[in-house]
């Protein structure tokens, strides 16, 4: 039994952020079914173009273990219907712009009335009020308005862009307010609308800054440099865009630094070591002797690596159509309960209809017929 | 009847590196009663620089104990009340502390007990030594940046870091997700051990990389830039601009005063627009360089554009939507006095978390 069995959660969740925590969640063991239509599937199940590439670029990592039903909310029926999946729920999860779920019908007062304890997550760019909160927004913009991404770059070059890194994150930071949520409601009895705001993610992972800030400080970007360690920093390593991390906390780490590249350990003598060498086996070596190193890694080098692969890290998963590709799985092992991780690849749309209209809903074949024809279930 | 969502929960944090006090901190942030326990010269978080102005204050500390108590001593001797005992000793230090995974599954059968290590607890590098920068590249995104504009004015240069912690509070996230899931099972399962790695949880958070090799794509920061769009100087700071639906395109057109380029017919799909994004930012960039970064966010996002001000630290503390939201609360922290500081991204029923307090001074139930 996974921990999260017996949890289930109706998707209303698009693109990445809301989509990844409902992916972890899933991956825990709660059934998570995923809403569309065909009016409007999710924008990342189609090919759209990313870094001038067109292509179901970033879909099938979060949409996996998940249940996938057709609904059209356009439609009053739709509503309606996604309404009786609610009330068979524990958790309802969205991810639309602050007020769109209100005026589809759905907001938390609405579910509310159709299952008293729903948890319902909300995860939007800004958060659900406040004067920016009807904010379009997307990854880089949250780790722009956080203040992240003005601390990351170079001291002499401009801000630098958050990528998927920061939907994911804040996909993850949402799954624990779900947990939170889900352990009040079992000591309470009472649901939660939880709010996360991916802005206020972003700037959650520069507290630290934020603080200095509000003590008069003047944090600013500085490239690789980091506080009290030294040498620290991004070394060539031997072939073409090849890289090598060091970072050095403790005199004893910086003596054993400098026994190994014979000499003071200073910007230029460690690249000039680096250089010469291959960086992992470079950071075998420096680890060997008790000095925090790591190859800059390409996606092929994770993919493969023994690593990664006895943690489960990396796992191979089918896709329908018979493919293998490797995917990431949930950061974390358990010793108890069944193995947690992903248990099927993408889902078709409405693939599992059979099982949550007929199985789940109790819906006979001539009303999901009538359903379909009308454009309710489409 | 607890009126946090965590007001129920004990639990106790032996953290020297960000990832477990990251934990710790959303955990007590969500209502946890969280205990640091710390050596008696105090966690050397307490020692880890930035520094508040003028003192020997961690602000990262700070931040990160903020709402904790501290007691000191071994943490085995602290775990009598917990439910959930997070802790960052490596491997090799724990058989000696007797907090080992054996010994304290012996010891409180019913403890929730969560390993954060850099490259975890199982596997042939869980012995290996694990800074930010480390796990930032052993996971994938380190690789990838910078982008966009960054490798346009330096494209010579090396891979640079996200600020800050930012792997390592990855990993005190999973260790959250995990202490809390393990914990929601528990009356089913009972105690269990939970093997977090902060490399594992940036690799989760970077997972589409993984993704786009399997449909062929070997992503590289070079190429893993917007065709157009991206961080746009303006006049007084910077914007950031992506428009990735037609809508937004459009919306974008009108806010640049529908210029004559933007009409030929070969912009009218993505496909076209991205062939010929470098073309389309010189336009954006000679239009946006006069204009105010207030202006051009204001414009942009009533038409739909997502357009976002890159904010400063002291610019998110003066921000009039985050001071409706509450994310920051003023507390006491011991040799710095009274700080804003950020409380939570989470909003429970309409309202922000609150923090119990500051961080704690050092054997703090004696003083």
């Amino acid at each position: 039994m996974k921990p999260l069995h017996g949890i289930r959660i109706a998707d209303f969740t698009v693109h990445n952020a809301g989509p990844f925590a409902t992916h972890l969640l899933s991956q825990l063991g709660a059934e998570v079914i995923k809403i569309e239509s065909a009016m409007r599937p999710d924008a990342f199940r189609k090919p759209h173009p990313v870094y001038g590439r067109e292509g179901p670029a970033t879909f099938d990592q979060v949409a996996s273990t998940k249940l996938s039903v057709r609904i059209n909310l356009k439609k009053a029926e739709g509503v309606a219907l996604a309404k009786r999946l609610v009330a068979v729920s524990d958790i309802a999860a969205e991810s639309f712009r602050a007020g769109v779920l209100d005026r589809l019908g759905l907001g938390y007062a609405a579910l509310r009335d159709v299952k008293r304890d729903i948890v319902l997550l909300s995860v939007s760019s800004c958060g659900q009020d406040g004067p920016d909160s009807h904010f379009a927004g997307y990854a880089p913009l949250f780790g722009a308005w956080g203040a992240l991404s003005d601390l990351t770059g170079f001291a002499d070059g401009p801000p630098v862009e958050m990528r998927h890194v920061m939907d994911h994150t804040v996909g993850m930071h949402s799954a624990v307010a779900v947990m939170a949520a889900l352990a009040q409601r079992r000591m309470t009895g009472l649901g939660a609308h939880v709010d996360v705001a991916a802005r206020e993610v972003a700037s959650a992972l520069a507290g630290e800054a934020l603080l200095l800030a509000a003590a008069g400080g003047s944090p600013r970007r500085m490239g690789n440099l980091a506080e009290g360690l030294s040498p620290h920093g991004v070394y060539p390593a031997k072939g073409e865009d090849r890289w090598l991390s060091i970072a050095v906390r403790e005199d004893t780490e910086r003596a054993a630094l400098a026994a190994l590249i014979g000499g003071e350990p200073d910007e230029q003598a460690i690249s000039a070591w680096s250089r010469a060498r291959d960086a992992n086996e470079a950071a075998e070596t420096l680890q060997a002797a008790g000095i925090a190193a790591h190859a800059s890694w390409t996606t092929p080098e994770i993919a493969a690596d023994p690593h990664l692969r006895t943690r489960h890290t990396i796992v191979e998963v089918a896709e329908p159509d018979g493919t293998h590709r490797a995917a990431v799985g949930v950061p974390m092992r358990l010793s108890k309960g069944a193995e947690i991780g992903i248990d099927r690849g993408t889902p078709r749309l409405g693939e599992h209809e059979d099982y949550v209209y007929g199985e789940l809903l109790g819906m006979t074949k001539g009303e999901r017929k009538a359903l379909e024809e009308s454009e309710v279930i489409y | 009847m607890p009126d946090t969502p965590l007001g129920s929960l004990k639990v106790a944090v032996h953290a020297r590196g960000v990832a477990a006090a990251y934990a710790g901190r959303m955990l007590a942030t969500l209502g946890a009663t969280v205990t640091l326990v710390e050596p008696p010269e105090g966690c050397a978080l307490r020692r880890e620089p930035p520094f508040l102005p003028g003192s020997e204050v961690s602000a990262l500390f700070a931040y990160l104990a903020a709402g904790m108590a501290s007691v000191t001593g071994n943490p085995r001797d602290h775990l009598a009340e917990a439910v959930i005992f997070i802790d960052d000793t490596p491997l090799a230090e724990r058989e000696a502390l007797g907090i080992d995974e054996a010994a304290i599954a012996a010891a409180y059968p019913g403890l929730i007990h969560v390993s954060v290590l850099p490259f975890g607890a199982f596997g042939p590098k869980s012995g290996w030594k694990g800074e930010e920068i480390n796990l930032l590249h052993a996971s994938g995104e380190g690789y990838l940046l910078p982008n966009g504009l960054t490798t346009e004015l330096f494209p010579g240069r090396p891979p640079v870091k996200i600020h800050g912690h930012f792997t390592e509070m990855q990993g005190g996230v999973a260790a959250a997700l995990g202490a809390l899931s393990a914990w929601w099972a528990r009356p089913e399962l009972g105690g269990q051990y939970v093997d977090v790695a902060s490399q594992d949880a940036g690799l989760a958070v970077g997972a589409f990389a993984i993704q786009r090799l399997g449909d062929g794509s070997v992503e590289h920061r070079v190429e893993r830039s917007f065709r157009f769009g991206g961080v746009i100087e303006c006049a007084d700071g910077f914007v950031e601009l992506l428009t990735l639906e037609q809508r937004q395109w459009d919306g974008l057109v009108d806010l640049l005063g529908n210029p004559e380029w933007a009409s030929d017919p070969d912009l009218a799909d993505s496909v076209g627009r991205s062939r010929r994004g470098p073309e389309i930012n010189q336009h954006i960039r000679a239009w946006a360089k006069v204009r105010r970064v207030d202006d051009v966010v204001r414009e942009g996002q009533q038409r739909s554009v997502p357009l976002a001000r890159y904010y400063t630290p002291a610019e998110v503390l003066a921000d009039p939507h985050e001071a409706h939201r509450g994310l920051f609360q003023t507390v006491e922290v011991p040799g710095a006095g009274p700080l804003d500081m950020l409380v939570s991204p989470f909003h429970f029923d309409g309202a922000p978390l609150t923090l119990a307090g500051g961080p704690p001074s050092l054997q703090e139930e004696e003083a």
